[in-house]
């Protein structure tokens, strides 16, 4: 029988050939202004979860160090010439944030986009970035979500019932998810009604005993 | 709403043609026959199937949510008020299809407003 992960990178292999020229271009298009505005904060080194076919890639500040991970190989490949043309240190690695190697406190920043309407466990993979920033280091996310509104919510619920088939949740309550996951949330920035959002969360500084 | 001249034109130009197909639809499969509740609970699935059809074709060019989301209301309300309507008497296809419009219009303008209302930064641990 085949694992959580075998099916989520077999959906996301699929997806892969076509991904760029479905909606998701226009939507890139759309929101570039608000997750170059986003990216803008990048420092240190960072973690960038599921880089897809690439197409963030050209709204990120150049020279960063960043270190970005997707379970698809066939979205890897996609990715290859937009990676090749970045401008900075780019390491690029096939992996799953629910079982990813790196050593706790590894990452100052970790940033994602649209990214936790997809992954299995959503709080699981919350915790998973948790662990691997450093204390005080920050979560940027660009995400779409549930509403919490009438007649989106209901919408988005009806929505979810066939995406979720193919590809993405359209009413996940990821503001509660990383919440739960443990970051303390510092802004949400709605960009499209409750729906469209950047989420910035902060993993909060243990104190010394 | 999105300020920019293109998307403001695009996502009312959509909500318009949305509008009239689901109108014409439901113009078409609807007769004075039906009783009026079947011909609305019909009407609006169908309208948020063809709000999906078109938003399809048109989500590589105006975005994901900010299109698919009027595009699925638009087909919901028009379908099922050009049903109801039709149910209780016959229209002509152009009144159809006005009402289809007007639905439209009256659709992408409420939306506009309800973005205007939610979006907007929150900045405390409590941001919903």
């Amino acid at each position: 029988m085949a694992t959580q992960a075998e099916i989520t990178r077999a959906k996301w292999d699929k997806l892969a050939p076509r991904f760029d020229s479905m909606a998701s271009a226009g939507a890139e298009k759309r929101w570039k202004p608000f997750k170059s505005a986003l990216f803008s904060h990048m420092q240190g080194k960072i973690l960038f979860l599921a880089l897809g076919t690439g197409l963030d890639i050209p709204a990120w500040p150049k020279g960063q160090d960043i270190t970005a991970i997707d379970i698809s190989p066939k979205m890897l490949a996609e990715a290859q010439p937009r990676i090749a043309a970045y401008e900075g240190a780019l390491s690029a690695e096939l992996m799953d944030v629910h079982a990813m190697p790196f050593a706790e406190g590894t990452f100052d920043q970790v940033y994602t986009s649209c990214t936790f309407c997809s992954v299995p466990d959503p709080v699981g993979g919350l915790k998973a970035l948790h662990r691997v920033l450093k204390p005080g280091g920050q979560l940027f996310m660009f995400e779409h979500t549930g509403s919490k509104h009438y007649p989106f919510r209901q919408m988005m619920d009806l929505m979810s019932l066939l995406s979720e088939k193919v590809g993405p949740a359209m009413n996940r309550d990821t503001v509660s998810n990383v919440r739960a996951a443990g970051f303390q949330i510092t802004e949400v920035d709605n960009i499209y009604l409750d729906v469209v959002k950047t989420i910035k969360a902060v993993k909060a500084v243990e104190p010394s005993a | 709403m999105d300020h920019r001249l293109f998307y403001v034109v695009g996502d009312f130009l959509v909500s318009l043609l949305i509008g009239m197909v689901a109108g014409l639809a439901a113009w078409a499969l609807v007769g004075p026959g039906w009783n009026m509740w079947l011909a609305m609970a019909a009407m609006m699935p169908l309208g948020m199937v063809i709000g999906m059809l078109i938003y399809f074709p048109l989500g590589s060019r105006l975005g994901a949510m900010e299109a698919m989301i009027p595009a699925m209301y638009t087909g919901m309300w028009a379908g099922m008020v050009v049903g109801m309507m039709e149910a209780m008497m016959p229209l002509s296809l152009r009144h159809a299809l006005e009402m289809g419009a007007a639905c439209g219009i009256a659709e992408i303008i409420f939306i506009w407003i309800a973005n205007t209302i939610l979006r907007g930064v929150t900045r405390d641990s409590k941001a919903r």
